[in-house]
């Protein structure tokens, strides 16, 4: 069995019920809000809600960010499994996670993935999905970043076949050094995480893309309503 | 920049008690040394004095920065060839910045401001389930009115404001007292979050609009609901009453505008034209109808009703009601239109926008005349003072903004 791609709730290890609580949060958020984008996926999702970047450039949009850490794919899966989306119909939704699934294979987690878009797809049909690839991780090279540079060609062949499924690469050039192959910290602090320098640069492709998925609905908006022209 | 003898002195016990604080003791020894400073001044007054300069100066800065800004707008107001307050008619009157006061207080996005008929006071409904009264001529808050268990989401006083009705998410109807200021009846019906209140002209009926599709007619002496408006696909979003009480205008997010005939069964007409859910809906008063004429090219009409609509497609539409014809698009906001008021000289059409923006349109030019960078946050409420220069705006920065206008 794929450990990946069954839906999980996250064991409460520390007994403080935070991950539950988020969770209900969110659950309580949708049937109340109407995103027009909406943000599902691990810390690299959550955090990008503390940036000045995020209140500029994403508050204005509706969004709501489902982030939460250390989340893993099957903790995703359950969770849109059970509530998250409910309610809604955003008209772009972003999913990012996976690079907390250490123990799992590029293949379990790219069908983790295509799990999860297969979930979301069958809840939210109108939705433009939006799948981030995994951004490298650690300082120098090592076997993690390979294994997702393998999950992310393994995710570029699969989501490519299907509709309403953007696979957004991340460009790697942007935070690997070309000559040594590090990570600079003023991109990754932990070598994992963002800075908002390196959320500036891992979010700027992904601006456009929503961009242009909102015009392409608003031109077919207009195309439903022939009375208008 | 020399400092008098003593405010030397104070200066280094300060530095020295940092350097103390923070166990720099070699730097602290030779500093009193080089000062000849006798011991460690262990008075209370100078333990963590540095920091707090440190900390006050920025804040200090900030706030210059701030009033500077206030100003420079003042100035730009003073200086842009607009006739003076006095030369100016009230009718001519519009909101200007700086704003006279921010009020503030909710703990959760503002839904709702509107005026009382009578007294200087705002209220406002909020996302905390509270409803607060602000007496605007000191920017107060007076007193708030407890007793909703979510999201309060509209507020409506009754003709002579002696009554205020408010809407919730928890979705009940509730009347209070505004003189008491308790709550004398709570209206159970809808089965979902409603989402606008509104009453008779002549202070007998309410009428309430849901995201369960319908809008509903309640009897206020006996708290009775009857009748029942269907027709909207989706969340009715909000209802407004003609002034002479004869027809209701709903929006909702089917994207519709809808005149309904009150008392009679089936909407009179739908006006479509809208791209997106219809957030705000507005009747114009009569003395607009010469301007709305002018705006839409159209022969002067004495007996025209028009119904102004604001959009999620960032768009305000004024319509005529009795054609059905949409005869005015107002083209500028950037996003979400959250609220329109009409001005009650009639030349001015205002609203408030997720943009962050009070916008102020000239009906006859469609032209929009004025933009006002009012809040930190989406905007999502305005109302203008039935008499007196005053506007009043809400948004999801949890704060009431109050205009004045000259």
């Amino acid at each position: 069995m794929n450990s990946a791609a069954i839906p999980t709730p996250v064991e409460d290890i520390h007994g403080d019920g935070r991950w539950m609580s988020m969770h209900q949060r969110f659950v309580g958020q949708v049937k109340e809000k109407e995103p027009e984008i909406l943000f599902i996926g691990d810390s690299l999702i959550s955090q990008m809600a503390l940036t000045d970047l995020w209140q500029k450039m994403f508050v204005p949009l509706h969004c709501l960010n489902f982030g939460i850490d250390e989340d893993r794919t099957e903790n995703v899966l359950w969770r849109i499994s059970n509530g998250e989306l409910e309610c809604i119909s955003p008209k772009v939704i972003i999913l990012l996670v996976g690079t907390n699934n250490y123990d799992n294979s590029a293949e379990e987690i790219s069908e983790a993935i295509l799990a999860i878009v297969d979930v979301v797809q069958g809840k939210q049909p109108q939705s433009q999905l939006i799948v981030m690839g995994i951004p490298p991780r650690g300082e120098n090279p090592n076997r993690v970043r390979d294994k997702i540079e393998k999950l992310n060609s393994l995710l570029k062949l699969k989501l490519e076949k299907l509709d309403q499924v953007t696979f957004l690469q991340v460009d790697t050039s942007m935070f690997v050094n070309s000559s040594d192959g590090t990570i600079d910290p003023s991109d990754m602090y932990d070598y994992l995480h963002f800075t908002t320098k390196g959320y500036q640069k891992l979010t700027e492709p992904l601006l456009d893309e929503i961009n242009n998925l909102l015009m392409s609905f608003e031109r077919t908006d207009s195309m439903d309503a022939p009375d208008d022209l | 920049m020399g400092l008098s003898q003593r405010q030397r002195e104070e200066l280094h016990k300060a530095i020295a008690s940092y350097f103390h604080e923070n166990g720099l003791l070699e730097s602290l020894e030779a500093f009193q040394k080089e000062t000849n400073m006798q011991e460690l001044d262990n008075e209370k007054k100078f333990t963590g004095l540095l920091e707090k300069k440190w900390i006050s100066v920025l804040r200090l800065q900030k706030k210059v920065m701030d009033l500077e800004n206030r100003l420079s707008e003042a100035e730009k107001e003073m200086t842009g060839g607009l006739p003076t307050k006095e030369k100016r008619q009230p009718a001519e009157w519009i909101p200007r910045p700086p704003f006279l006061y921010s009020l503030t207080g909710h703990r959760a996005p503002i839904t709702r401001v509107i005026f009382h008929p009578v007294y200087s006071v705002i209220v406002s409904a909020s996302e905390d389930a509270t409803i607060k009264i602000w007496d605007y001529d000191s920017g107060r808050c007076e007193r708030t009115l407890k007793g909703h268990t979510d999201a309060v989401q509209d507020i409506a006083f009754d003709p002579q404001g002696k009554i205020l009705a408010s809407c919730s998410a928890d979705l009940s109807i509730k009347l209070w007292d505004f003189v008491g200021h308790e709550c004398i009846r709570t209206l159970h019906g809808h089965e979902h979050n409603v989402s606008s209140v509104a009453f008779m002209p002549r202070g007998d009926m309410l009428i309430s609009a849901s995201r369960d599709k319908t809008i509903k007619m309640w009897q206020l002496d006996t708290g009775h609901n009857v009748f029942t408006y269907f027709g909207h696909t989706d969340w009715v979003r909000m209802v407004r009453i003609s002034d002479d009480g004869s027809m209701l205008a709903s929006c909702s997010s089917d994207q519709t505008v809808r005149i309904w005939v009150v008392g009679q069964k089936g909407c009179k007409s739908e006006l479509r034209d809208h791209q997106h859910v219809v957030e705000c809906v507005a009747w114009a008063p009569s003395v607009s109808n010469p301007s709305i004429s002018e705006g839409a090219a159209l022969s002067s009409d004495k007996n025209g009703r028009y119904v102004a609509s604001g959009s999620r497609d960032k768009l305000i539409k004024i319509w005529d009601v009795n054609s059905g014809a949409c005869v005015i698009t107002l083209v500028g906001h950037d996003n979400w239109v959250r609220g329109i008021v009409f001005h009650p000289g009639g030349r001015y059409l205002l609203s408030a926008c997720d943009d962050k923006t009070l916008r102020v349109w000239l009906l006859k030019s469609k032209m929009n005349i004025k933009t006002l960078d009012a809040h930190t946050h989406f905007c999502t409420s305005l109302d203008f003072h039935p008499s007196n220069p005053f506007i009043a705006t809400g948004s999801v920065d949890e704060t009431v903004k109050v205009w004045e206008c000259r």
